[in-house]
């Protein structure tokens, strides 16, 4: 009796390991993104980091912006920019810095199934510093 | 104060509530574009459709300290993004075979770059510079890729793919 699996088999096998993945490392920090945004604790955050966004050259309500984008995802930022009618430099520059750090929490869950949880925690803080790098270095270009 | 208390768990149920719903959809989604990628990418691999196909990749992806077969996971990355591309990339890398070196290379480079299509029309709809947001982001995946794989091949010299 053959008992090497088909194509089908193997794919089945990854693709339910696939699912539990998305609902074990996934689901959950999708949740914790949820909740942080519709608290209200994003937004109290950000209003922290309102100062240093002239850095960037951004009004201080984008750290709102960058905030969401970074705990939850770019569509939140998108819709929180979109309100505060940024200059086209502007947008540019949250598009770098957000295009390289965002979804942080659920992307570490998939950085940790690749990478291992230490290597995945180095590459998410990477993430950030190089997108806040990349970010000013940016605006300093469009000036 | 128990009022509020209550008020307060009262919210944090029904929020989360609300959130497991939009996340079973997302999961939903996700897995309603990756699965049928998947099984289609385990049948032709069988076929041997792919097979040699990657051969020209090879001369590019030296440089950054990969070996041909990691074109897939890369590619799968940079178009679909690390969420959608993560049952690809993920499964990929374990079926090929890539070392943790190539691992985290790709890891990396996809820290920098990835979903490039969906990201940069988010803001670009919002007005940004398309090619403002995709140069700094392609650059910097190069950048991080040739520098690890210098250093790769720096730490362990006659190193295959």
């Amino acid at each position: 009796m053959n008992t090497t699996p088909t194509p089908f088999k193997s794919a089945l096998a990854r693709c339910g390991r696939f699912l539990l993945f998305l609902l074990r490392g996934v689901l959950p920090w999708y949740v914790a993104s949820h909740l942080l945004l519709t608290s209200g604790w994003l937004a109290k955050a950000a209003s922290h980091l309102g100062g240093f966004m002239d850095i960037w050259g951004l009004p201080p309500e984008a750290a709102a912006a960058v905030a969401a984008g970074m705990g939850a995802n770019l569509y939140a930022a998108a819709a929180v920019a979109a309100a505060l009618g940024l200059s086209w430099k502007q947008l540019t520059v949250m598009g770098v810095m957000l295009g390289v750090a965002h979804s942080l929490p659920v992307e570490h869950a998939v950085l940790v199934e690749l990478v291992g949880k230490a290597r995945a925690a180095a590459l998410t803080t990477t993430r950030i510093v190089v997108g806040a790098i990349a970010g000013w270095a940016v605006s300093i270009c469009l000036g | 104060m128990g009022g509020e208390h209550l008020s307060w768990i009262e919210w944090l149920g029904a929020q989360s509530l609300v959130a497991l719903g939009k996340g079973l959809v997302l999961c939903a989604e996700i897995a309603a574009v990756v699965l049928p990628l998947m099984i289609l990418y385990e049948v032709i691999e069988a076929r041997g459709i792919l097979k040699g196909s990657w051969k020209g990749a090879e001369r590019w992806l030296k440089p950054l300290g990969l070996g041909p077969r990691a074109i897939i996971p890369l590619m799968a990355g940079v178009w679909l993004g690390l969420l959608y591309g993560a049952g690809i990339v993920v499964a990929t890398s374990e079926r090929e075979g890539l070392d943790k070196r190539q691992r985290l290379s790709i890891a990396l480079m996809l820290a920098m770059c990835h979903a490039i299509v969906e990201d940069t029309a988010i803001f670009a709809v919002l007005g940004a510079s398309v090619i403002g947001i995709l140069l700094p982001r392609v650059a910097l995946a190069v950048m991080v890729g040739v520098m690890l794989g210098w250093w790769w091949a720096r730490t362990a010299p006659g190193r295959g793919s």
